[in-house]
């Protein structure tokens, strides 16, 4: 199955989900899910808080393994890799994480070097410009040697995101990129996402939130609900494809497909006003 | 009644299962050791960390215990008008016991609270798992520089404690209560004997109980729930599980070099 | 770059000061340059009684440390102890009629072997065997043997029991060990007052590879010391029999005196008024009939 998918390199997918099924907890956090994320573009995926957003990241890079279903990623079944191999595989992922992960012993230049240092034996001269172009490209050659601690959110972000491109990746997962930013920061990452998809044609994968900016950015949208793919399309036609999701989740509305109520049981029984009557 | 048993037959399996999943972290460092060469560096910066930042509060209470210890045996001892032999029972009491169990319970405060808090940190801000995502394995590159600086500080740090212990002893029963200075390092260097009392007691036990401390710690710190109550807990328990395993290794040690 | 090499500079006098410290603990406060084992011979000899001489204490000539003592073992049937001694090499000329004797560094201090050198014009070589022994002096036999029994001996060869009578049997209790020139061959395995004779009755495990004990030997109870536990001592007589199990040491000497010599040299002074340092005296707190 390998060599039929390594033989068609113009394949459109880079990352290919099939009948993906994982249970976490005893719950069901994806049924059966299939989803492709086109080369070269800039997906989102979205849908209501505790879908497993953040889990199908995971997935893709490994980090978890689903109970079902395969997970394919530029032609390897991820599912299956030794942990060398996925260690090589990953090397060709960037991973932009939620609160940036900067490693808080080190500056912010020794954060960005940190993936090469690891990984390559290059001299400290090409270190220093792979490392300084990085940040030029975010905006923060001048923090360099700024520590993590010392830094906004925003700011923190932005290394955490020229950390993930050190090695010009194939493929940027970004995890929730816009959460506890202000419009200024919020722009600048969008801007970058952007930039980074056109100028270097990395493959984005985006998990977020923020419609508003989603629609800036994306070419494609995946919302996912009760462990389905519930909506797709691109940004102009997908809050009108009438589902009832869609329109709750597009429209904000609080009662829907999904609940406002925690499930629990009776209301009037657990208040104590209908004794007896169950 | 029936509950309580329960509940004790509970804590008794959950510790044993502690104890098991601490064995196989265990193997797991022993595993990572060869492929964290390249993490020398790492591991230098950790043995400063744990190491020589431990040293200020290692050598003071090295003195202090020193400086006691003499203060009463000199006291006891001059009932049997033996004040002669103080400096040999503070060399011995503290190459033998005090030096190593001391230093141990001291590093597990110091140091071993420090590894599980940071790298509970490090878990709760996603900074293992970022270093899974840049193909790093978290273990070689965290857990074994951390487990490899405790096993070689605890050493050092012991022979310091020890050191300073002797100059405590050495100050208040020498200058202080006037023993004779040729009397008792003559005594001291009659009694003690390098193989029994400095590489079994202090060297031996010392390595063990670092290795212990920093597998403790740096368990603690990888398998807590990555939120801040979880951090705090551990770190609670890997100075109650050290401290435990410290004694009770130190009998068994002791029974075993004796 | 500087951030990481202070670090390693630091790091790297932490090392040399721990190291330092293990090299000072190791040669100004220990006995190393003492145990230090450089070419060596042995040669042996045989004492009555080698109190609580123990293997590596030192040998000494006037005083300097020449050598120490490698094993100290009882030759089945023989009531001496075989001491081999250690000599460095650089002592190479110690005559073959020196004598050795058992001294005690002090009241409380460690036994060593002194060697007195003879005037022969021959040397002592490797093998070689002392023939002059002088054991544990007379007053140190009383004062004795102050700290810690040496270890009971070891029963793995069966042991065979003998019994004594003691009028008092001081602080002896089950487990106290039996020696015979001052290494021990057994344990006390029981002590019980006999209802009968009012004395106590002392059960004797001694090693069976110690088979040739004379039947008139004497048992004593004597202390290790002024503060250490008490031990029964066996003086061999001179019967061409020997002891079997279940035999009866006819002749004891009780624990009293010796305490009260020891009482009377060193608590009360010389002149003390009760001196009845031959009897079974009352001044002494724990057990005892009388």
């Amino acid at each position: 199955m390998t060599e039929t998918v390594q033989a068609q390199p113009e394949d459109r997918a880079l990352v290919r989900i099939r009948g993906l099924t994982t249970v976490l907890n005893g719950k069901t956090v994806f049924d059966k899910l299939d989803l492709d994320i086109p080369r070269g573009k800039v997906t989102a995926i979205m849908g209501p808080s505790g879908t497993g957003k953040t889990t199908l990241l995971k997935h893709i890079t490994g980090q978890m393994r689903g109970a079902a279903g395969e997970v394919w990623v530029d032609g390897f079944n991820v599912s299956k890799l030794s942990r060398y191999a996925l260690f090589e595989l990953r090397e060709r992922i960037g991973y932009l994480f939620q609160n940036s992960a900067l490693l808080t012993d080190f500056d912010v230049f020794e954060n960005v070097a940190f993936p090469l240092r690891q990984h390559t034996k290059l001299p400290e001269v090409l270190i220093r410009n792979i490392v300084l172009t990085k940040l030029q490209a975010v905006g923060l050659r001048g923090a360099a040697s700024l520590m993590p601690a010392e830094l906004s959110g925003g700011m923190a972000r932005r290394v955490a995101l020229a950390r993930a491109i050190v090695f010009d990746p194939m493929l940027i997962l970004y995890d929730e990129p816009f959460v506890g930013l202000d419009p200024i920061a919020l722009n600048q990452v969008l801007k970058l996402i952007r930039t980074l998809n056109e100028t270097l044609g990395i493959t984005s994968v985006l998990v977020a939130h923020e419609l508003e900016a989603i629609k800036q950015v994306a070419d494609h949208i995946y919302l996912i609900a009760n462990g389905k793919v519930v909506a797709q399309g691109d940004p102009k036609t997908i809050d009108h494809d009438g589902s009832p999701w869609t329109r709750q989740f597009f429209g904000g509305d609080a009662d829907g497909p999904v609940p406002f109520q925690y499930p629990a049981g009776d209301y009037a029984q657990a208040l104590g006003f209908k004794q007896g009557a169950a | 009644m029936s509950t309580q048993l329960e509940r004790g037959e509970n804590v008794v399996i959950g510790s044993l299962a502690q104890i098991g999943r601490c064995g196989l972290f265990l193997l797991r460092i022993l595993a990572a050791i060869p492929s964290s060469l390249r993490y020398a560096r790492e591991t230098v910066r950790q043995l400063w960390f744990v190491g020589a930042m431990s040293l200020t509060i290692i050598m003071t209470c090295g003195l202090f215990i020193g400086m006691v210890l003499s203060l009463q045996l000199y006291h006891v001892l001059s009932i049997f008008g033996g004040t002669s032999a103080t400096g040999s029972v503070v060399a011995l009491a503290v190459y033998r016991e005090l030096g190593p169990v001391v230093t141990a319970l001291l590093f597990a405060g110091r140091a071993g609270t420090s590894i599980t808090a940071e790298i509970g940190l490090m878990r709760a801000t996603d900074q293992i798992a970022a270093m899974e995502m840049m193909a790093v394995d978290p273990i070689a590159y965290v857990a074994v520089p951390r487990f490899l600086a405790g096993l070689v500080a605890m050493p050092l740090l012991c022979c310091v404690f020890c050191g300073m212990s002797i100059f405590g002893g050495q100050l208040v029963a020498v200058d202080w209560l006037g023993v004779d200075n040729g009397t008792f390092w003559s005594n001291m260097t009659a009694n003690v004997d390098v193989w029994d009392d400095v590489i079994n007691g202090v060297i031996w036990k010392s390595l063990v109980f670092g290795a212990v401390i920093a597998l403790i710690a740096v368990f603690q710190g990888y398998t807590t729930p990555p939120t801040s109550e979880g951090v705090a807990y551990a770190t609670t328990r890997t100075v109650v599980a050290s401290s435990i395993a410290i004694l009770a290794l130190d009998f068994v040690l002791t029974a075993f070099l004796m | 770059m500087s951030q990481r090499k202070s670090y390693a500079v630091g790091t790297g006098l932490f090392i040399v000061f721990g190291f330092a410290a293990l090299a000072y603990l190791a040669t100004q406060t220990t006995s190393v340059v003492n145990s230090h084992q450089g070419a060596s011979y042995v040669i042996d000899a045989q004492f009555v009684n080698v109190g609580q001489l123990k293997e590596r204490a030192p040998v000494k000539v006037a005083g300097v440390r020449v050598g120490q003592v490698q094993s100290i073992s009882l030759e089945p049937g023989k009531d001496v102890a075989d001491v081999k001694l250690s000599i460095d090499k650089k002592f190479g000329q110690i005559p073959t009629d020196s004598t050795a004797v058992i001294y005690t560094s002090g009241l409380l201090g460690d036994q060593y072997v002194g060697l007195q050198f003879g005037s022969a014009k021959n040397y002592l070589a490797n093998g070689g065997h002392l023939v002059l022994t002088r054991s544990t002096q007379p007053l140190e036999e009383m004062l004795g043997k102050f700290f810690g029994a040496g270890g009971v001996a070891d029963a793995i060869g069966g042991s065979y029991k003998v019994t004594a009578h003691f009028t008092n049997v001081g602080a002896l209790s089950e487990g106290a060990p039996v020696k015979m020139a001052g290494v021990a061959i057994g344990s006390v395995a029981d002590v019980k007052a006999d209802p009968v004779k009012l004395d106590a009755t002392v059960t004797l495990a001694i090693d069976s590879k110690y088979n040739q004990i004379p039947d008139d030997s004497a048992a004593a109870v004597f202390t290790s010391g002024l503060i250490g536990s008490q031990y029964v001592a066996i003086q061999p007589g001179g019967s061409p029999n020997s002891l079997k199990d279940g035999d009866q040491l006819v002749l004891t000497q009780s624990a009293m005196q010796l305490e009260d010599l020891i009482g009377k040299f060193l608590v009360n002074g010389s002149s003390s008024g009760n001196s009845n340092a031959g009897g079974n005296g009352s001044s002494n707190p724990p057990a005892g009939k009388h």
